[in-house]
């Protein structure tokens, strides 16, 4: 029997904190939109929204830039899933918010794997070569550690799913013992979402749904909003 | 425009491989646009072409003699516009995928924009059947200074007693991209909702009907995309319109319904305030029905 730690497994854990201050806290990513039209209103209709987003765009877009950049063997071959990433994000607050979360992830992760992997990332985003995202920070800070892909996936995933579960915790409100109950059962999402990415190919990176789309971009014109996406 | 015609003809797939291929090299001749190569194969055709106003934008329309799109059919448009080159492509009617059992129907899409050209992609909507399954994927190379509007309505078919189809699944998939750097990676699933309140509510919720556009231009920005949202908004009867700006610049523009009249019209004056700002053309009407 192994007692030793592996070495990955804390900093994992620090760069997957629900309180990492990337400013995930401020961004809903579309769910406030449909709180806004009544859509989501308690427990039940949270967690249903919350599987869907984790269906479409984590596993799609957040998800497979993960796999892909952790796939990468070479820079343009990174340079290349941070530029689809970027594209893939037609709402403008999407794209902002990853551009936003993304420099502050990318500093954190810095600070702790300081990877030259990591650094020639760091230097592409600084160049202005590559836009940034969060999803990307956490994947080459990840592949430096040598964390497994499915953990890897598995972390992030949650992570984001539990900001979420945070932010729907004071925008619906709903109680916190409400929100533990919806992220234990977004656990068996999250695990199928980690095979489904494993089998997904190139022409499904970026899949998005309507319902999805057209909630993020109307949130830029709400009033009255307490995120930014 | 030599070597754009080699090239084009380099890229076509092997005989057999397509059951319906075209592809319209477009350029500049005495003032007007016009296809100065064009070749078909198979269950695509063109016709030819007309002047809708005295812009020298050219229209060609393409029709598929075979009426529908079944599993396994692939279809192959290729089109170059040459720099200052201006064309409308449409088609002569709507797209049906009827039963796709196995494997779905495909069209590949394959746009270059020289410079200072322009592309108005105005097909009629597609309408899936039951249990089809289609996938469209799209491809522009364009130059910074050329315009390209794209619009898509997909409606589901209606059954003979009157009852909508449920199809299985429509992807399509836009890359554009800008000076051979990828700006917009549209790739949208469209699967029919459960019809519940809650239920898929950010796939297709209750609604069955989308619509669609995308615009890249270097004129556009966030005033436009108010002004265009302003124009739009009561003509959106479910408050299930989405209107955003893209990097290229360019914008996005995406609506749900349960009919296709509201998304028709919302595109129309979309496409007709563009077509007026920027190149004083009247309102289109293709006169088709």
């Amino acid at each position: 029997m192994n007692h030793t730690l592996r070495a990955y497994l804390l900093p994992l854990q620090q760069l997957s904190d629900s309180a990492l201050p990337t400013g995930a806290f401020s961004h809903s990513l579309g769910l406030e939109t449909s709180l806004h039209r009544c859509e989501v209103h308690d427990e039940l209709s949270f967690a249903d929204w919350l599987t869907q987003f984790i269906r479409i765009q984590l596993v799609h877009s957040d998800g497979l830039a993960i796999r892909l950049a952790v796939e990468a063997a070479t820079e343009p071959e990174l340079q290349r899933v941070d530029r689809e990433l970027h594209a893939a994000a037609l709402p403008r607050e999407i794209r902002e918010a990853g551009v936003k979360m993304g420099a502050r992830m990318l500093d954190i992760a810095l600070a702790v794997v300081p990877s030259p992997e990591l650094q020639l990332y760091a230097a592409a985003v600084a160049r202005g070569d590559c836009a940034g995202h969060p999803a990307l920070a956490f994947a080459v800070a990840g592949k430096s550690l040598g964390v497994p892909l499915p953990e890897l996936l598995a972390a992030y995933m949650f992570a984001t799913v539990t900001s979420l579960t945070q932010n729907a915790i004071r925008g619906i409100p709903i109680g916190q013992g409400a929100g533990q109950r919806v992220l234990a059962g977004a656990h068996s999402e999250v695990g199928d979402g980690v095979v489904r990415i494993q089998a997904l190919g190139r022409e499904d990176f970026g899949v998005t749904a309507p319902g999805l789309e057209i909630a993020q971009m109307q949130h830029e014109r709400q009033r009255a909003r307490m995120f930014m996406s | 425009m030599t070597e754009t015609v080699l090239a084009t003809v380099g890229r076509l797939g092997g005989p057999g491989e397509w059951a319906g291929r075209l592809s319209l090299d477009i350029d500049r001749r005495a003032g007007r646009s016009i296809a100065v190569r064009q070749f078909h194969d198979g269950a695509l055709r063109i016709f030819r072409p007309h002047y809708l106003d005295h812009t020298g934008q050219v229209c060609y329309t393409v029709i598929n003699p075979g009426g529908a799109y079944l599993g396994g059919d692939k279809y192959l448009i290729e089109v170059d516009v040459a720099g200052g080159a201006d064309l409308l492509l449409t088609t002569q009617a709507a797209t049906k995928v009827y039963r796709t059992p196995g494997s779905r129907a495909e069209q590949h899409q394959h746009l270059r924009l020289g410079a200072a050209s322009r592309l108005e992609l105005l097909p009629d909507p597609l309408i899936a059947y039951r249990q089809a399954s289609y996938g469209q994927v799209t491809t522009v190379d364009m130059d910074p200074t050329a315009s390209l509007v794209m619009a898509e309505v997909v409606t589901p078919g209606w059954s003979p007693d009157g009852e909508l189809f449920r199809y299985d699944e429509i992807r399509m998939r836009n890359e554009i991209s800008i000076d051979g750097r990828l700006a917009v990676l549209d790739n949208l699933l469209i699967r029919p909702g459960s019809g519940s309140p809650v239920g898929g509510m950010s796939f297709m919720g209750r609604y069955t009907h989308l619509g669609s556009l995308l615009v890249v231009d270097a004129r556009v920005d966030a005033a436009l995309v108010d002004e265009l949202h302003g124009a739009l908004a009561g003509m959106d009867p479910h408050g299930q319109l989405g209107i955003t700006l893209l990097d290229g610049p360019g914008l996005a523009l995406r609506a749900l319904s349960v009919s296709s009249e509201p998304l028709n019209a919302m595109l129309a004056t979309a496409v007709d305030l563009l077509r007026g700002r920027w190149f004083g053309q009247e309102p289109l009407n293709l006169r088709k029905y």
